[in-house]
């Protein structure tokens, strides 16, 4: 499990993308977890690794504290309605709307 | 960043498009939001990674919460999985300003397809009844 977060945290370092779609289908493949225990799991450890990268941004003068409080105002709203709907969505349908997700964040990163 | 009334108001906007993918699927959220911030509030790079990073702890936090109430998250696996990703975030960022970044994007953009194409079968066989 410490292995899946130093890849997951590796991957998030190295291309400054959220360390989530690495370790959501690491918890599902190698810790067997389902679906949505997965990403309830990987967002609690999103909120450590957020925490660390953005004290270390912080310490350089690379945060915006009055964007992101814009950001987080609105994130704070959508939050509830994100976790409303992943509970309501099936496993299987959750599966394959993460898979096209992973695809979609591939063709971004090949892209930019 | 000086922000116009207009953006501030979109970027609160788009922060709520954030938070609902980030609970939704799990994730900080990073990966639309430093574009976001780059290319629509004409940030820098490395200012734009460091704010989405402080955005995405409240965000995940109140994730976090929601799903906690159904029992969703394994807290052992989650603390477990935070403690390697912070050396590892360390790490990768070092490494990061030492290597070639383009081979390393295809190379994770790799990873994600196959990853991300195997979710999808699972998701269509599984639905399938079992002999």
């Amino acid at each position: 499990m410490i292995l899946s977060g130093v890849l997951a945290g590796l991957m998030s370092g190295l291309l400054g993308v959220g360390g989530g779609i690495v370790m959501v289908p690491l918890l599902v493949y190698a810790a067997h977890l389902d679906q949505h225990h997965a990403h309830a799991t990987s967002l609690a450890a999103v909120i450590g690794i957020g925490l660390v990268g953005a004290i270390t941004f912080g310490i350089d003068g690379k945060v915006d504290v009055e964007v992101a409080a814009l950001l987080a105002l609105g994130s704070l709203v959508g939050a509830p309605f994100g976790a409303r709907a992943m509970h309501r969505i099936p496993e299987n349908p959750l599966k394959i709307a993460f898979g096209c997700l992973m695809i979609v964040v591939a063709g971004i990163l090949l892209w930019t | 960043m000086d922000l116009s009334l207009p953006l501030a108001i979109g970027a609160v906007a788009f922060g709520i498009v954030v938070g609902l993918l980030s609970a939704l699927f799990g994730i900080g959220g990073g990966l639309v939001m430093v574009p976001f911030i780059v290319l629509v509030l004409e940030g820098d790079q490395h200012l734009a990674e460091g704010t989405s990073l402080l955005v995405i702890v409240p965000t995940a936090i109140a994730g976090v919460i929601a799903h906690a109430r159904r029992g969703y998250v394994d807290f052992r696996a989650a603390g477990l999985l935070a403690v390697g990703g912070v050396f590892g975030a360390y790490a990768g960022a070092r490494i990061a300003l030492a290597t070639e970044q383009e081979a390393l994007q295809t190379a994770f953009a790799i990873f994600l397809v196959v990853m991300g194409a195997r979710l999808i079968r699972d998701g269509y066989r599984s639905r399938e009844p079992s002999p």
